[in-house]
């Protein structure tokens, strides 16, 4: 039994390793920040900034796109350069990637990404690891105490038990 | 088939298994959480995939394993083989179960509902119906032959099901995606696809080791219950 609970301890260790990976995987490539933090914060690096684009602001310039991006009571100007995408348009909700410029008080932008959905990722495989591993770690356990209380009962002879078979015959 | 002998070969063997599907299970959630893309039009929803795919194929793994076991219980009248049957109808429940589960949760943001009535769907929630009622019976017939016969029975009539669940998305117009890897070709992306064979394959091992486990659970639950003379074994000795 200590065996059963040692490997199960470990199993568990290696999960919560790969969580902690997903977790930063997701802080890096998959969360935004919303248009108000990104004027309070004004990051330096590349960043994620999920908006809804305001209607009646899309102008196009040459080759730019440029547009206000509003969220949690603040706007943001923003100034898109990459492929066209029909995800641009008045009131859709979009993730713009880029780099704030705090001279010009713009986003820049070369990327369209889609919302983030990741609960449903998440739901999806705690939904089903969990009672993975509860379903397995019930089945061994009851395994090990069956073959105790087998051995305890002195139910399992098999010398013994094929002797009387052959005798009986 | 010599129980004892059989139980004996399964605890030698099953541990390798085990192993070889939980190393191959995380490096596949490893790759497809952490490093491969998310999909263009889904985004990161598509992650749900290297865990719905892997766990429907071992619910159709369970159930031809049940058909296969069924057959040869009908013909030979194996006690083992008949209680591999009733181990891989519960694993097989277990993983329809998961499939349907993450499908559903899957659906909600691609099809904008939980559920459709969709030949795909259907046909797999009808998989589960079957593999429960095939439980149902064993669980509650006093005879235990006649139990193990109608359960065969039900599993391989049920196994018509089977066919329809993989063709229903060629067969008819479905919402559900069609088969991303045929003899037509394969449709992934391979940062994609390497994740998901994996996981497919760690799958196919984990549900081998799960009928392992508990096909020794059901024979030792049958001994223990010989000895305390509720039942009349024909087990081998």
């Amino acid at each position: 039994m200590k065996w059963l609970y040692l490997r199960w301890g470990g199993v568990l260790i290696i999960a919560a390793i790969i969580g902690v990976f997903g977790i930063q995987r997701y802080d890096r490539d998959v969360t935004a920040i919303s248009p108000d933090r990104l004027l309070r914060d004004q990051p330096t690096q590349t960043v994620r900034v999920l908006g809804m684009v305001e209607p009646g602001s899309i102008v196009k310039e040459g080759g730019a796109v440029a547009f206000q991006l509003s969220g949690e009571g603040a706007k943001v100007s923003v100034r898109y350069v990459g492929d066209e995408s029909d995800n641009l348009r008045d009131l859709k909700t979009v993730v713009m990637v880029g780099t704030w410029n705090p001279a010009t008080h713009l986003f820049e932008s070369g990327k369209i990404a889609l919302v983030p959905n990741y609960g449903f990722v998440t739901a999806a495989y705690l939904l089903s690891l969990i009672p993975m591993g509860l379903f397995l770690f019930n089945m061994e356990r009851k395994v090990a105490m069956l073959y105790i209380l087998i051995k305890e009962e002195k139910v399992y002879q098999p010398e013994q038990l094929a002797e009387e078979s052959v005798e009986s015959r | 088939m010599v129980a004892s002998r059989f139980i004996s070969k399964l605890q030698r063997y099953e541990g390798w298994f085990g192993i070889a599907s939980g190393l191959l299970i995380m490096v596949g959630l490893y790759l497809g959480l952490v490093t491969s893309s998310p999909d263009y039009y889904q985004g990161e929803v598509v992650r749900i995939m290297y865990i719905h795919v892997p766990a429907a194929q071992s619910a159709m793994l369970a159930y031809t394993v049940l058909f296969g076991g069924s057959l040869w219980y009908l013909w030979k009248r194996d006690p083992v083989v008949d209680n591999m049957c009733h181990a891989a109808a519960g694993i097989g429940i277990f993983f329809t179960s998961i499939a349907l589960v993450t499908g559903s949760i899957w659906a909600k943001p691609t099809w904008n509902t939980w559920w459709t009535w969709d030949p795909r769907l259907i046909s797999f929630a009808i998989m589960l119906l079957i593999l429960v009622g095939y439980v149902m019976l064993r669980t509650f017939l006093e005879d235990k032959e006649k139990e193990a016969t109608y359960a065969a029975i039900l599993a391989i009539v049920g196994f018509i099901d089977l066919p329809i669940i993989h063709f229903s998305v060629e067969w008819w117009r479905t919402l559900h995606q069609p088969l991303s890897i045929s003899t037509r070709g394969v449709s992934i992306a391979s940062d994609m696809l390497i994740p998901l064979l994996l996981m497919s394959i760690g799958f196919y091992l984990l549900f081998t080791y799960m009928l392992m486990v508990r096909t020794q659970m059901l024979y030792l639950q049958h001994l223990l219950e010989a000895k305390r003379g509720r039942m009349l074994s024909k087990v081998h000795l």
